[in-house]
């Protein structure tokens, strides 16, 4: 059998992101890699990080938490509640772990305006948690907008005095997946590549390049409209959304060739224009969303 | 003998909820539910572009965001005077429905099922406490459903995406109902995955939540609370299909009227809020966070009907629409949101036979100089509404009330509690070591919270009312 000519193997993202993960997968079962812990922090924001990681498929999230890894905490998931909740998270910190936080840390009143839960009595604050458990971490995901740079959570005016996770540990190394909320594939495929060949190669903001490295508007299925001058005048028009405030100009991802939610759909795809939100800067330096005055003269602020 | 249980956090939900309560005798006496995080979204919103309303108020919550630019763009609707037509209504609507499933199969297996349910498969999924009664072979079945409904509710967000772009947080929902038109390919793709969703109702999760609620009988006597309910009505008033669900309605246990937006009021007696008056209405002031304030213990405020606290949600819609009529406890909560998601699915089967493909329902939009609007619809947790008011064409007011804000409000003036709060007095504690009761029945109302930290105050007196 051995001058057998296979078929070529499928190029799709989801085909790669597949093929890394069911490696992940071959090598803890060969005894080749070892299963690490997870430790999935919810800071200040909306838990919606989470709630995109439920949508993975390649891999879905019953194969990530029973053959990639083994997830000590989360609060949106785990059985357990109150302080022995929070007692399984201080477990952890005696053991090796990786931890993925989402959401910014809230430094209002010393962190009370997000606590995470209560330890031996007190008040057990997200900033406290982000600290404790960073410094401690062998690799840190900042995953999401919230959590790379303060995102939504710390929009003008910032009530809450959100930041994002490396403002509070300035030495730590960290990937940071932007992104409103993350795609599954950018966070699953970072992982995966963790645990296989350690850290991925990132850019100059930390964001691993596999994913990060393209400007949305570059590889646009709409760029023909816009190297011809032929632009939407609302939402819902076929041509480019450039006029309208897209900023697929400034965004760098992946979104135009792998799409969403089993990849059918994007923005873009819904005739409406990219917010940027894989962009750092995110909500503020990202507005106007949606502007239909398409020859208006920019205000200084 | 007197003694206090607090949960903190209380996990399987969305956000941040401490619980406290006082137990006399195994007996719940008195119950304070506090929301753990503040990010001030009503102040984020002041000074930016109305447009974008849509899509900034949908980062309040990840599970429910689809919610926020259904009532985002009917306040945007309102201040700008524009009916959309019927096409746009539909496949917003049909969007919303999407929302609705993927929260409520969640809801149910992700963060309900634990409470009852052994989950071998995982640690992490492991509880705490020991009352777990169901035989071996219909817990492993229900064990397996958990991750057979992951791949469930992902089509739910899937069929969200073909028309909204991306879940969580859809760019497809807007003024005017929907950037997006219809195809024959969107409606037969959305068709076939909201078939297998249907199956997935139908054959498991109905089936499992009645096997959960045989063995565990006592949850229909307790989580029941005021009994009152409240709804602004949902996929209703259409041209040619009339109400498929239900219009908005209010009632108490004796007593059912046409619901008044003129009767809601907000309080803030005691939550992290200041603002000149304790109570007013939703468009009149915007109370500014202040967590040093006496008495406060709750980054939620007390919105009230009428003066009154009333339950919103799937088992207060199903009531009211007459959908329904067991009774009113955390056991007929939890049935209730299976039973609405099936509900629903027929709801979008109806709507999807109405698409016509290829409508282009969008203009461009001019903004008024100054201008008000409010937004009511009742989304996957209850009520929702968003009030604003625009000025020199940028907001300048923003007022939300979450349908969480309504189950998991503070104690008010008047000395009533929040719904939920109100729903754990009486409740007999097995184990106050390892309570199960007090997380099963809070999680029955789906609570999605924003919170704080902790004032612990004993002895105020606390008003109840005769629920018999």
């Amino acid at each position: 059998m051995e001058d057998q000519i296979l078929p070529p193997e499928s190029l799709t993202s989801e085909a790669i992101a597949s093929r890394l993960t069911n490696n992940v997968s071959e090598q803890i079962n060969n005894g080749l890699i070892k299963k690490q812990n997870l430790v999935y922090l919810e800071l200040n924001g909306c838990s919606g990080n989470i709630i995109s990681l439920l949508n993975g498929q390649n891999p879905d999230f019953e194969y990530t938490l029973n053959s990639m890894v083994d997830l000590r905490y989360s609060n949106s998931l785990m059985a357990a509640e109150g302080e022995q909740a929070v007692e399984k998270l201080m477990e952890v910190l005696e053991e090796d772990f990786i931890l993925a936080v989402e959401g910014a840390v809230a430094l209002k009143n010393n962190g009370l305006y997000n606590v995470i839960g209560r330890w031996e009595g007190e008040p057990f604050t997200g900033l406290q948690a982000a600290k404790l458990l960073g410094e401690k971490a062998s690799h840190i995901l900042a995953v999401g907008a919230c959590a790379t740079h303060g995102g939504v959570s710390a929009a003008k005016p910032n009530p809450s005095e959100s930041v994002g996770l490396q403002s509070v540990l300035p030495e730590k190394k960290m990937i940071k997946l932007t992104g409103c909320p993350v795609h599954p594939d950018w966070f699953l495929g970072t992982l995966a590549h963790l645990l296989l060949y350690g850290e991925p190669e990132t850019d100059n903001l930390d964001r691993p390049l596999m994913f990060y490295s393209t400007l949305i508007h570059d590889r646009c299925p709409r760029r023909p409209f816009f190297d011809r001058g032929i632009f939407a005048e609302k939402l819902g028009d076929k041509a480019c959304l450039f006029k309208l405030g897209c900023r697929g100009p400034v965004t760098r991802v992946d979104c135009p060739t792998r799409q969403w939610n089993g990849h059918v759909n994007w923005p873009i795809g819904a005739s409406t224009p990219c917010i940027g939100c894989a962009q750092f800067g995110f909500p503020d330096a990202m507005e106007p969303f949606i502007n239909y005055d398409t020859t208006r003269i920019v205000e200084d602020e | 003998m007197n003694r206090k249980i607090v949960i903190n956090p209380l996990t399987r939900i969305s956000g941040f909820m401490e619980i406290d309560v006082t137990v006399e005798n195994n007996r719940v006496v008195d119950a304070k539910t506090k929301g753990n995080l503040f990010r001030g979204f009503e102040q984020m919103m002041v000074g930016r572009k109305p447009f974008d309303a849509v899509y900034f108020t949908q980062r309040i919550c990840g599970i429910c965001s689809a919610a926020h630019s259904m009532a985002s763009s009917l306040a945007l609707e309102d201040a700008l005077n524009i009916i959309p037509m019927e096409q746009g209504k539909y496949l917003r609507d049909i969007i919303h429905c999407c929302e609705y499933l993927q929260n409520h199969i969640r809801h149910f297996y992700q963060y309900t099922v634990p409470d009852f349910v052994k989950i071998d498969q995982n640690t992490l999924l492991q509880s705490d406490h020991d009352d777990f009664r169901l035989p071996k072979k219909v817990n492993s079945r229900i064990a397996q459903h958990y991750f057979d409904s992951l791949p469930i509710s992902r089509s739910a967000h899937e069929m969200l995406a073909v028309l909204g772009g991306k879940a969580p947080h859809n760019h497809g929902v807007f003024i005017g109902g929907v950037t997006t038109q219809a195809t024959a390919e969107k409606v037969v793709h959305l068709d076939s995955l909201l078939d297998e969703i249907i199956a997935f109702i139908d054959v498991k999760m109905i089936p499992d939540v009645y096997e959960i609620a045989k063995y565990y009988p006592e949850y229909f006597q307790i989580g029941g609370g005021y009994g009152n309910l409240l709804s602004y009505g949902a996929f209703n008033d259409y041209e040619d299909l009339g109400t498929l669900y239900l219009n908005p309605l209010v009632s108490t246990l004796n007593s059912i009227e046409i619901f008044d937006e003129k009767k809601i009021k907000e309080k803030i007696d005691y939550s992290w809020f200041q603002s000149p008056s304790s109570t007013y209405d939703p468009d009149e002031l915007m109370p500014e966070p202040d967590q040093d304030k006496e008495k406060a213990y709750s980054w939620v405020k007390a919105p009230r009907y009428n003066g009154l606290p009333y339950e919103v949600g799937p088992l207060a819609r199903l009531i009211l629409s007459g959908n329904y009529n067991k009774g009113i406890s955390a056991m007929d909560r939890t049935i209730a949101r299976a039973l609405e998601a099936k509900k629903i699915t027929e709801i979008m089967k109806t709507l999807l036979s109405q698409i016509i493909p290829e409508i282009d329902v969008q203009s461009k939009y001019e903004l008024p100089e100054t201008a008000e609007g409010r937004g009511l619809v009742d989304t996957t947790r209850g009520a929702l509404g968003h009030w604003l008011k625009i000025k020199d064409k940028k907001l300048s007011f923003y007022q939300i009330i979450t349908p969480s804000t309504w189950d998991f409000s503070t104690r008010d003036d008047q000395g009533y509690r929040g719904v939920a709060e109100e729903a754990l007095i009486g409740t007999p504690i097995q184990n106050p070591d390892k309570p199960a009761e007090i997380g099963r029945i809070l999680r029955s109302f789906d609570p999605c919270m924003s919170c704080a930290t902790h004032v612990y105050r004993s002895g105020e007196q606390v008003k109840t009312i005769k629920v018999f």
